[in-house]
């Protein structure tokens, strides 16, 4: 069956008038970029795959509380949030896993090439990233890798979209320095 | 891909087995609707409070002591509604929490809604002012009607008695000391060849504001004036629940005798 035609929020309408099946396609959707999401802070496979079932879980329990006016997409990834925090809290990791052509966004949007070596930029960004705290990682995430818009990542971490710009500046000051520094 | 493949079949699984639901939405909207309450009852509380403090800073007799200046700094300290000044404190802080717990203005920064929330406190604080409800409250409070109970804790301290402080109005003027009512019962009050008088005449009926200290119950006074009562109405009223209003009784010399009763009989010209 192809649903390719409605959007994420006409499908969520669907969902809670009792035509379950349509949540298959919500899951199709999001599994690719949730599990790329969490990958930045969970290495483990299986507590990524635990975790990203709780969160599809969750989100069908609470799929009242969305406002069907606004976008789903934030909206799963504020679950997402909430639960990969409560991961990192539990679990006291702080270590990040880039794919591999994901250190050259970083590179490119922070304009690293002068001050890196090239050979070893994805383990130093990894370890960057790592040493940043979590309030400067996360916006820093979602824009980067997630390319999330302010709006949407202001949407997802629950802050003002100005805080959102002055995160992001300040994140990548503190992992310029951090790459410098080494 | 293939693991993708089935988590979205365990989850489905799920669903469809009925072991995963939907929450009801009715739990949502009860939650959205007790948090909004939530905020609303404590701001109007908040805004509640910032009135009484007005209303106890305008009508006690907590001001009233900083005209003799410094000296009557400890005297004002005193009479401070510290409790009604943290309980205010409380429900706007209260109000910040639920904003920032909440999910419905996330977007704005804090720093300008914190702004906002004392601002419109303040305001209708103000506004409030206007309205009479502070003294409806001090009423029911003092005459012990239950609604009044909740806030006796809080403008109880507006009557009470002061070490350093002490308010009344004359119904006894002696050699060295004056009698004097207060909303707590009649005060006898000493004077020293050290304490500072107006200049003009005390009479009874006036009431008084005096700096002094009390020991053993009995209240020296180092500095005294007359005040005007609409200064310190919580004062005014508190004596006149006690006490009746002010009355003068016509003797048949000619004189006048004050009453502390509440029969009145006859003023004359004669009596002022």
């Amino acid at each position: 069956m192809n649903f390719d035609q409605f959007t994420d929020e006409q499908l969520i309408v669907q969902v809670r008038e009792n035509d379950k099946e349509k949540y298959a396609e919500i899951i199709r959707r999001y599994q690719i970029k949730l599990t790329h999401y969490l990958r930045k802070f969970i290495r483990n496979h299986d507590e990524l795959e635990d975790v990203l079932q709780e969160i599809f879980i969750r989100t069908y329990r609470n799929l009242f509380a969305f406002d069907t006016d606004k976008k789903f997409s934030p909206w799963i990834y504020r679950i997402a949030h909430n639960q990969a925090i409560n991961h990192i809290k539990k679990n006291k990791k702080g270590s990040i896993s880039l794919d591999e052509y994901e250190w050259e966004i970083v590179d490119e949007k922070m304009d690293l090439k002068k001050d890196i070596d090239i050979g070893l930029a994805k383990t130093k960004i990894e370890k960057g990233l790592s040493t940043l705290k979590i309030k400067y990682r996360e916006p820093l995430i979602l824009y980067f890798f997630e390319q999330k818009s302010y709006e949407e990542i202001s949407d997802i971490l629950h802050i003002p979209i100005s805080t959102v710009g002055t995160l992001i500046s300040r994140g990548k000051n503190a992992l310029k320095e951090f790459l410098e520094k080494k | 891909m293939d693991t993708n493949s089935e988590i979205e079949k365990k989850i489905m699984t799920e669903i469809e087995s009925g072991r995963v639901k939907l929450k009801s939405k009715y739990i949502f909207w009860a939650e959205k609707f007790g948090v909004s309450s939530a905020f609303v009852v404590t701001v109007l509380l908040a805004i509640l409070f910032f009135n009484l403090v007005l209303f106890y800073l305008k009508s006690s007799d907590n001001l009233a002591y900083l005209s003799f200046g410094n000296s009557g700094v400890f005297a004002f300290l005193e009479s401070f509604p510290y409790l009604l000044v943290v309980a205010f404190i409380i429900f706007i802080l209260l109000a910040g929490t639920i904003i920032v717990k909440s999910d419905f203005a996330y977007k704005s920064p804090f720093g300008f809604l914190a702004l906002a929330i004392v601002g419109v406190v303040i305001v209708c604080g103000i506004v409030l002012t206007y309205t009479g409800v502070a003294e409806k409250i001090e009423q029911e409070t003092f005459e012990s009607r239950p609604s009044g109970f909740l806030f006796k804790p809080f403008l109880s301290r507006g009557l009470e008695a002061r070490h350093n402080g002490i308010v009344g109005r004359i119904i006894e003027i002696g050699d060295s000391n004056i009698t004097i009512q207060t909303p707590r019962g009649s005060e006898k009050i000493i004077l020293t060849n050290e304490s500072l008088l107006p200049t003009e005449p005390l009479s009874e009926g006036i009431f008084i504001v005096a700096l002094g200290s009390r020991d053993d119950g009995n209240f020296t006074v180092s500095k005294l004036r007359i005040i005007n009562p609409e200064e310190i109405q919580m004062i005014r009223r508190g004596v006149h629940r006690r006490f009746g209003q002010f009355q003068f009784h016509v003797i048949k010399s000619g004189g006048c005798k004050f009453l502390p009763s509440s029969t009145i009989i006859q003023v004359t010209s004669s009596c002022f």
